[in-house]
Parts: structure tokens; sequence; C-alpha cells
């Protein structure tokens, strides 16, 4: 690969485990487990997308969002997601997490921000068809005494029309 | 097999006696004969909402949106008039608009490159007087929606060649839409969500005419989160008021009775900017008093109101949520939401109100969610063999009995018929599908 040294494989290495751990905790429903490895100050997003001219800066809104959480809001979804009144998730949806085109962007030696690629396969009850999510993460690790946590999540979705009945996941 | 034809005339005089007992055929919540007809019928023949002013502040601003499937540009013309122009070209049909939103002088068609400026008229047509030398430019203008019209900033069209006028066809629901568009200016934050969902538009709609029955079966799991209003939960004494009978649309509202203001959970220094002297005494006790309120104007358009929060630790905020039921093929729709917060209100107080109104109803709300995944399954049902041959119905007789605890409100000061415990009446969702039969039978449509 291009440029990379071999201290540098060895970061990516370590931070696709994380992603890979996590996203394992979501696919297996450990939503509290998950919950633990976001930090308090966290900022996570989900902006809405739109179909815009090619000329124009963005096709991501700066004020509207899908998930704009912080570590609370993620606490009451997670918990929320695991009642048993949770109709949307019960019987829960079967997801699979495909994380993939890790990449590093920067290490301060605290903090390592990369993006990835995010496929997310959704079904539920009878469907033979699946739900497909396609999307790219900006996310920011902490390195912390119990190794990684999320600090920041931006998920940016292919989608301007979301293609699933609920959003009752974490992205 | 029966004829489409015949279908929808079946189902259609099936409906006509079972409303009479309060029943309504589950068949009509997923038919192909019965959506061309309601594309046709209800989708062609009604005022049908476009969008907000604040979407398009300036001129030039757009935004495409669709009335039935039908696909329209919502633009604020050079002089500030709103349009609403047919996305296709009057040449050979492409579309001349290809963004969500943006800020156009002109649309250019990309196919033989015919111009048109943001009023929808026609102002260039390459080689013209080498082969279009007989066109009369001024008929070539964009089609256009023969009746577009704004009530307090909410924009409306209708595709019929007729039409009554918008205010004609709210009704006493102005009366309501005063409370929410003329005491508050009102402002849309940023772009709406839209989701695709497996269910009819009817089934939405249906619930917000004001199924207040659901509430602590189906999102349970929300309020005991500690995310609900301050009424779901039950932390504020209050009563629940049903409007029904009126003009085809409905309301339900939530009156705390205290001398302490509610206005929807506006804090003080949110309603200090609110223009009090724009409603009647009347309209401002109820404004005043008022906790969580939703309603739907006929066919599709739906809101919520309400103050609450995305985490117990946090202050309660108050929401505005519109929301469009967009049909999208017999048992399948496209919901459109969008958020709106004061517009005098301060910067971090809009930031939270759009966090709350997303984090309770949105593809992703602690709401929402658990509603769609409830309704999910009902247009298998309702497109069934069985539900056909057996006249499977769905029932809304729900305080018709002797014992009824929801009851008529002999005093009351708006319009329509007010019941108190208002949660314990099927009336106006029934005054739904009174409106939708009305409508697709009404033969000055077809
Ligand atoms: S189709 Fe638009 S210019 Fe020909
Ligand atoms: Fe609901």
């Amino acid at each position: 690969m291009q440029g990379e040294t071999t201290s540098s494989h060895e970061l990516r290495h370590e931070c696709e485990a994380f992603l890979y751990h996590t996203a394992e905790l979501l696919d297996n429903r450990q939503l509290s487990d998950w919950h633990d490895l976001v930090t308090e100050d966290i900022d996570y997003r989900v902006p809405i997308r739109t179909t815009r001219e090619r000329s124009s800066d963005t096709e991501f809104s700066d004020s509207s969002f899908h998930m704009k959480e912080d570590w609370g809001t993620l606490k009451v979804r997670t918990e929320r997601m695991s009642s048993d009144f949770a109709w949307s998730e019960d019987p829960p949806s079967r997801t699979r997490r495909n994380v993939s085109n890790v990449r590093i962007v920067d290490d301060d030696g605290t903090e390592v921000e990369l993006k990835n690629n995010l496929l997310i396969f959704r079904q539920q009850g009878d469907e033979t068809e699946a739900d497909l999510l396609s999307m790219e993460r900006h996310d920011t690790l902490r390195r912390t005494d119990d190794g990684f946590k999320i600090a920041e999540r931006l998920v940016l979705l292919d989608h301007t029309i979301i293609p699933t009945n609920t959003l009752s996941i974490i992205l | 097999m029966e004829s489409g034809f015949n279908r929808v005339q079946r189902i259609l005089d099936d409906m006509g006696d079972s409303l009479d007992v309060g029943e309504v055929p589950m068949e009509i919540l997923n038919n192909d004969a019965v959506y061309e007809e309601e594309l046709d019928r209800i989708f062609g023949q009604t005022w049908v909402y476009i969008g907000h002013e604040s979407e398009v502040p300036e001129p030039g601003d757009y935004r495409q949106r669709t009335i039935g499937e039908d696909p329209f540009i919502f633009v604020r013309d050079e002089d500030g008039e709103f349009r609403v122009l047919f996305n296709s070209c009057r040449h050979r049909g492409a579309n001349v608009c290809r963004a969500e939103k943006g800020n156009t002088s002109h649309f250019r068609c990309p196919y033989h490159g015919w111009t048109y400026d943001n009023s929808g008229d026609l102002v260039g047509v390459p080689q013209k007087s080498a082969g279009f030398d007989h066109l009369d430019a001024d008929d070539h203008g964009l089609h256009q929606a023969p009746h577009v019209d704004d009530y307090k900033g909410l924009v409306f069209a209708c595709i019929a060649p007729e039409a009554p006028s918008l205010e004609e066809h709210l009704g006493g629901a102005t009366w309501f839409l005063d409370m929410y568009f003329d005491l508050i200016d009102m402002e849309v934050i940023g772009d709406p969500h839209r989701w695709e969902v497996e269910n009819d538009w009817k089934t939405p709609t249906e619930n917000f005419y004001g199924d207040n029955y659901h509430i602590p079966m189906g999102h349970k799991s929300a309020i005991e989160a500690g995310v609900g209003s301050d009424t779901a939960t039950g932390e504020k004494e209050s009563e629940l008021y049903g409007i029904a009978d009126c003009d085809g649309h409905a309301f339900s509202f939530y009156q705390i009775e205290s001398d302490e203001p509610s206005y929807w959970g506006h804090p003080p220094e949110v309603v200090e900017t609110f223009n009090h002297d724009a409603l009647t005494e009347e309209q401002h006790e109820v404004a005043r008093k008022s906790g969580v309120t939703l309603g739907t104007m006929f066919p599709n358009l739906s809101f919520i109101f309400l103050g609450g929060r995305d985490d117990p630790e946090k202050e309660s905020v108050g929401t505005f949520l519109l929301r469009k039921w967009e049909p999208r093929g017999a048992g399948k729709m496209e919901v459109v939401n969008w958020i709106f917060a004061p517009k005098h209100a301060s910067d971090e107080y809009k930031e939270r109100a759009y966090e709350v109104g997303m984090s309770s109803f949105s593809p992703a709300g602690n709401f929402e969610v658990d509603d769609v995944g409830i309704w999910y399954g009902i247009d298998d049902a309702a497109g069934s063999v069985f539900a056909r041959k057996n006249d499977v119905h769905t029932k809304f007789t729900m305080g018709s009995g002797d014992n009824a605890a929801a009851t008529v409100v002999d005093d009351w000061v708006g319009p329509g018929t007010a019941y108190r415990e208002g949660g314990m009446t099927d009336e106006n969702q029934l005054d739904f599908y009174r409106t939708w039969y009305e409508t697709m039978t009404d033969n000055g449509g077809t």
C-alpha cells in the first residue's frame, strides 16, 4: 500500500479491530456494551442529504439531521431499543454491519481521526429482500485507560430518501 | 376475475354502508385499483400541501415537491410570488429541474436547451428563427398548478381546473392553524426528513386524525425512557379534547388547567416573541393552556406540536413537526417531515427545538419508530385474498356506546364538535374516512 509504514499499518489494524468489535456489539444487540465505548463528550451526527447540482458545495445539511446525539441521548436510545415495548425492534431486525476501507486521517497521540465505509444489511420478519444502508463514517477514536472510545462520529449517508421503515438501529 | 373498475365500485359501495356503523373495508389500505382512483380523485382534486414560505426565502429559491406522485417545482419567482411549476419541458417532456433544492433565475432543459425563467415563462429556444419561428413562446411556458395559494405561509396547490378557494377548503382548520402560524412566526429548520415506508398513506393519516388511544401501549418504550411530554408522563393534570366535524379536518389537544401558561411547552422568553394580538380571546386561551396538540388537514398533511425532551436530564422545549404522507403505490408511502421553530427565538433554542423534534418524530424518532414498527404488516393483511373474501373491516366505534366516556362539550368556542375525553372517541378518525369517501365518490371529479 502506498506510503504505509509498519507503524501506520499497525495503527490501522488496531483501529479496524475496534470498529469490528463495536460493529459486532451492535449486530449482537449488546447496546449498553456499545454505549460504554463512547466518550461522555461524544458528538454523533447523521446529517440529512439532498440531491444538489454538481456545483454546490455540499449535499449535507448543517442544520438538519437524522440523528444528532450526545452521551445522554444515546443512552436514552440504546436503553429504549432494549426495552420489551420497543415494537420496532421486537422482534428485532437482523443486521450485519460490513466495515471496510479504513483510512487513517490523523493521529495526535491522544485521538485518531479516520474514515471508513459501512454497509448495513437489514431484514425484519419474513422479508426476503434486504434493506441496504450505505454510508461513510468520519470517526474520532480517543485513547483512554480502557482502550479506544468513540469521541466523534459523522455519518455521511449515501441516501437522500431513507430506504428502510425505521432507523431504530445505531449506525 | 373482477375488473379494476368493478372492484373500486364494490369497495366504495361497501364503504358507504359500513361507515354508518363505524367500519371501513380493510382492502382500501392496499389495493391497486383504489390507489389509481385516489391519485385521480383525491390528489388530483383537492388542495395539497407544497411547502412553507421559509423554505424558499429568496427570489429564485426552489424545492422539488410532489402532488400525489406528480413532479413539481416549488419556486419563489423574481417578483417574490410562489409558483408550482410542472417539472417537464414543454418540448419533449424532460425534467427541467434535477436538483432537490437550490436557487436559479432560469431552468434550462438539458435535452435541447429550451430555457424558462423562474416564473415558468419560455424565454429561450435554441435556433428559434431557423426551426421554431412559428412557435409562440407566450403559449409555451412550463405548465403550472392552476391554483396556488398560501395560508399564513403554508403554500398549497390544487391541480383540478375548478377548485374552491384554499380558505374554503381549510374551513374550520384555519381557527387552529392561526394558533400555530399566526400567533407564532414559524420557520422550517433545514431540510425535511424523507423516508420510504411499507404502509398505505391512509394508515398514518387516520392515526394523526386523532388516534389518542394508542399512546400508552404503542409508545410505552419512549414514555418509560422519560422522553414523553409532560402530559404523556402524567406529570401535569390535563384534559384531552378531540375535534370532529371540522370541514373534513381534525384536531386533538391537551388543555392544562393552571395559571401557568403552557403554550405547547415554550418557555416565557419564547412566548414573549409571539404575536398575542393575532388571536381572538377564545383562541388565545386555548393556546395558553395547550399541551400536546396534533391534527390532520385532508388529505395528507398532519402535524404534532409538543413540549418534550430527548433526555430526561434536559429541559423540555416546544417543537412543531409537519408531516406529509406521500402516496407511492398501494400500501406504500414516503414520509416528508419538516421541523419548525419560532423564528424570533434564540439560535440555541431553535437548535434544541430541532433536536427534540428529530429525536421524537423522524425516521429515527423514539416515538415514530414504534408507530411505523407496529403498522408494518397492515399492508399485507389489507391486500390479502382473505380480507376481500371475508369482508374484513377495521373498526372505528369507540365512544359510540351508551356509557361512553367521551362527551360533547356544549360550550365549545371553536369550530367543529369538541369531545371531552377525546382519546375515547373515533369520531375524528371517522371524519377522515367520511371525507375520503365523499371525495372518491364526488362526480365533480373524474
Ligand atoms: S425536451 Fe426540453 S428542450 Fe427538448
Ligand atoms: Fe403514535
